[in-house]
């Protein structure tokens, strides 16, 4: 590819790339995150090339590897384009009718059609499909566009005209005074507003600065980061190189996991293009700015996704927090001033820049403005990313979006912000969501995890994960909360076995406070977030545990027994067999008994029985 | 009992000064607190200076306030105090004597350097001729087979365009050899300079690295919050049963907090193959092939 010396030249480039599209010719979209990989859809990629070459249409079709759709349940998805068929869940032998009925002769193929839940209604396009529908995918939807591997999709869709645009008729403080009227705040979870972070770092005064993408997506359940940086690479390269050049910088790193291969691979590739096509380097379309990014992979550790444990960890060291006297926008990584934003705050910024603050501010609530990505997961029917403007209420996104949960159980709470979050029950279920209504419910945005829980999961289980979660990834500096954690895991593994005492709760509480106040970084302050809400909205089930010895939700091995209903039994004897500690016996035909004494709860009769004869009971504390 | 009052309430026979023995922070203290009540104190310390195990610290508990915040001013004013004299490097040999009034012998060791003169500047540390001082060895290193040697050399050029490059060199490596073998941390502690204990402590700090060969099969269970609560942990218990009496080395299993594939979950992850929706039941199927093989 020729480099381009001005922003004229991206503009013929582009014009050139639209023309030589048409855009009548089908597209097959396959998707190839990370979800739809797992479920199979290399198999599928490779069924319709072979497909194509066999019904000789090379020419007349094309295929498109996209990033992340979203709708990773009911993966892997393939989208026809322009008529934007949608055919989920694909499978290698509908391969060749999806290509000769619907490519060729634009002819639905009704039995794989999407089938809705709520109504069992067969649905034919993409922009139809409930999950779609009430979304607004300002980022996410170009994802669907763009094969990430390729620059060209990106600028045909209108890529790095915000760049020509800060780069042509813009002064630094023009574009951070945009962002600030935006009201833009961090995605990454604390929701510090970015135009003012910006405008500190570009008044200190520093013989370097740097501009940091925040790529470490730690929060177990939360994947829209990966998700865009695997779909949609360039639009963060964009949104950095926008940022540099308000601040006044020439160094940029990414601080990517190293359990995110895939967005390694494409941000690395899309650097190479940016690099090939003068977008990064040295005088950036002519303007004498220059600018480049260094991909740095993390080392496994949840704390360095904290500011400050970050730029220890790209210096080389061990990720450990220091203390924030001075801030990073005036000494941060090597003592220079340095930006660092959320992958998903810079995919924002380009949005910004071409379509207006005025634009973005009119999305969202008062003080949360734009759009934010969820991860809605856990036991929800619809997996997936949704994308949805700040204020929608939990009904909607879990009920409406999500298609509510599976097997008609109860929904009990939502669980936002990751480890440092909270859980939020059902009685705010019709809550906005933006940042200061989750924080005054006693959780936070985090990065923008939504665990969905039903009746099915015990509350306190749920606390005592988190809290182990958070042991395991302390990094020890504070002992409070080094030791903190391990004395609330210590009462939580109390309860959860049986053994909680009438003080375990106010000793809880207390720690909880002492961990919260003593702490240096987010991670401690914040540990105690999911034992706080959880005794604050669901104590009745820590009671149930101390005081009855139960586990409402029958989750807590030591509070539990298995039963085979005598009634449901036929007597197969396959949980007999595959009892791994043969605590199963009975005659052939004849109800089957389960030894208690000897059963370890396993779950593997429950999971081979046929009649679902296997009932979980609680209250039996031995 | 009389002989007893006695010495208590004769005032003839009081001294009106203190030995506290032992320098730490409760013999600094307490120290303190005689001299300015107006009692003559003496510090015993077997050490060749004051401070104990608190100046040893970091933070303190519960408050994690700096130890040494709270300790340098103190130790400023043992020295400076008109009523306390240091006898350091010195052991208690004996005791004598009743309440208000004892002996005690105190054996000084030798510095060998005037006390009184000396600011502690350390300028003869460094031009000691003949090394006596206590200082860590230098040891050759040794060094990796030259293939190794070539192939880190490799990594470290590669990575030689941006500061702080340990921990991207640390990773290919450990994804080569599986681990980080104590030759390659040597290597690398000679080549980039830097200590040995610096490159162990980012080697346990971060999970990515692994100190143990990892197994022929390499097992991780997901334990994100979405596994987490479809059951994760079960399929944890499962693994850690049917791999257990398989020989060493041909399997490992790691817990990790979330590969980004929440919609599949449980996951579970055999070298780089991904099985989702895990249940207990499939544990076998998939891992009892590849221990018949």
């Amino acid at each position: 590819m020729k480099r381009l010396s001005n922003s004229k030249e991206l503009e013929k480039l582009r014009k050139a790339i639209r023309d030589g599209r048409d855009p009548d010719k089908p597209i097959v979209t396959i998707c190839g995150g990370t979800g739809c990989k797992a479920s199979g859809c290399k198999h599928i990629i490779e069924a319709f090339k072979k497909e194509i070459i066999k019904q000789n249409l090379q020419e007349k079709v094309d295929i498109r590897i996209t990033g992340c759709q979203g709708f990773c349940e009911k993966g892997p998805i393939v989208v026809i384009y322009p008529s934007k068929i949608f055919y989920p869940m694909v499978k290698a032998e509908d391969v060749s009718r999806i290509i000769s009925e619907t490519v060729v002769k634009n002819k639905v193929i009704k039995e794989l059609l999407y089938v809705a839940p709520s109504s069992g209604e067969r649905i034919t396009y993409e922009d139809e499909i409930p999950f779609y529908k009430k979304q607004t995918r300002t980022i996410f939807g170009s994802n669907n566009h763009i094969d990430p591997k390729n620059v060209e999709d990106y600028i045909a869709i209108g890529g790095y005209s915000a760049l020509a645009k800060v780069l042509t008729g813009m002064k630094p403080q023009d574009v951070i005074d945009e962002v600030k009227k935006s009201s833009l705040r961090g995605r990454g979870g604390g929701g510090f507003p970015t135009g003012q972070k910006w405008e500190s770092s570009s008044k200190t005064k520093g013989k370097r600065k740097y501009v940091l993408c925040n790529a470490d997506e730690g929060d177990p359940g939360a994947y829209m980061d990966r998700s865009i940086l695997e779909g949609n690479s360039h639009s963060v390269i964009e949104g950095m190189i926008i940022g540099a050049f308000a601040i006044g910088s020439n160094h940029g790193y990414i601080y990517v996991r190293a359990e995110y291969p895939l967005a390694v691979e494409h941000f690395s590739v899309a650097l190479d293009q940016a690099r090939e096509l003068g977008l990064l380097g040295k005088n950036i379309l002519g303007s004498g700015f220059d600018f480049d990014i260094i991909v740095y992979q993390g080392g496994g550790a949840f704390v360095c996704g904290e500011s400050s444990a970050l730029l220890q960890s790209i210096e080389g060291k061990v990720g450990e927090p220091r203390a924030k006297h001075i801030h990073a926008t005036e000494r941060g990584l090597w003592g220079y001033p340095t930006v660092l934003n959320n992958v998903e705050t810079w995919a924002n910024i380009p949005l910004i820049i071409n379509k207006g603050a005025k634009w973005y501010a009119s999305i969202g609530t008062e003080k949360s403005k734009g759009t934010k990505i969820f991860s809605l997961v856990g036991k929800i029917n619809n997996t997936g990313l949704v994308e949805v403007p700040m204020g929608m209420s939990i009904r909607e996104i879990v009920f409406d979006i999500g298609g509510g949960i599976p097997n008609n159980k109860k929904f009990k709470a939502i669980q936002t912000g990751g480890p440092s979050g909270g859980c939020i029950p059902e009685s705010l279920i019709d809550m906005p969501i933006d940042f200061d209504e989750l924080t005054h419910a006693g959780s936070m945005m985090g990065s923008g995890g939504m665990i969905v829980m039903d009746e099915d999961t015990c509350m306190v289980d749920v606390a005592k994960y988190f809290v182990e979660f958070n042991l395991d990834e302390s990094c020890g500096k504070c002992s409070s909360c080094r030791e903190g954690n391990a004395r609330m895991l210590e009462i939580l593994e109390d309860i959860c076995a049986g053994n909680g005492s009438e003080n375990s709760i106010p000793l809880l509480e207390e720690l909880c406070e002492y961990v919260k106040e003593t702490s240096l970084c987010g991670l401690g302050k914040t540990a105690p977030n999911p034992v706080l809400t959880t005794l604050k909205y669901f104590k009745d089930e820590y009671i149930a545990h101390i005081q009855n010895k139960e586990c409402p939700a029958k989750v807590c091995k030591a509070l539990i027994f298995y039963e085979i209903n005598s009634k449901d039994c036929i007597g197969c004897g396959i949980c007999a067999k595959k009892c791994p500690v043969n605590a199963i016996s009975g005659e052939k035909k004849k109800p089957h008994v389960i030894d208690k004494d000897i059963c370890t709860k396993c779950g593997t009769c429950i999971a081979v029985c046929k009649v679902n004869a296997v009932r979980v009971k609680t209250g039996g504390k031995k | 009992m009389t002989n007893e009052k006695n010495t208590l309430v004769t005032d003839a026979k009081k001294h009106g000064s203190v030995l506290v023995v032992g320098g730490g922070i409760s013999g600094i203290q307490s120290s303190l607190d005689l001299a300015d009540a107006g009692f003559k104190v003496y510090i015993l310390e077997e050490s060749p200076a004051i401070g104990g195990v608190m100046a040893q610290l970091d933070k303190t508990f519960p408050t994690n306030d700096c130890s040494m915040c709270i300790m340098s001013p103190k130790l400023v004013d043992v020295g400076r105090h008109p009523n306390i004299e240091l006898i350091t490097y010195s052991e208690l040999k004996e005791v004598a004597g009743k309440a208000g009034n004892f002996k005690v012998k105190i054996l000084k060791k030798p510095r060998y350097v005037d006390g009184e003169k000396c600011t502690g500047c350390g300028i003869c540390i460094e031009n000691c001729p003949v090394l006596l001082q206590p200082q860590i060895p230098k040891k050759p290193k040794e060094a990796p087979s030259v293939r190794d040697q070539e192939y880190i050399d490799k990594l470290i050029s590669k990575y030689s365009y941006q500061e702080g490059p340990l921990i991207q060199i640390m990773l290919e490596a450990n994804e080569k050899y599986r681990y980080l073998p104590r030759d390659v941390m040597e290597y690398l502690s000679s080549k980039l300079d830097i200590s040995l204990s610096t490159i162990y402590r980012v080697a346990t700090f971060y999970k990515a690295f692994s100190l143990e060969p990892r197994g022929k099969y390499h097992i991780k269970v997901c334990l994100g919050t979405a596994c987490h609560v479809r059951g994760a942990r079960n399929i944890v218990d499962k693994v850690k049963d049917t791999i257990g009496d398989a020989d060493e080395g041909f399997f490992s299993l790691e817990t990790v907090n979330c590969l980004g594939a929440c919609a599949l979950g449980p996951i579970m992850v055999v070298n780089e193959k991904v099985y989702g929706h895990m249940t207990v039941d499939k544990v076998d199927e998939i891992i009892k092939p590849l221990e018949d093989e």
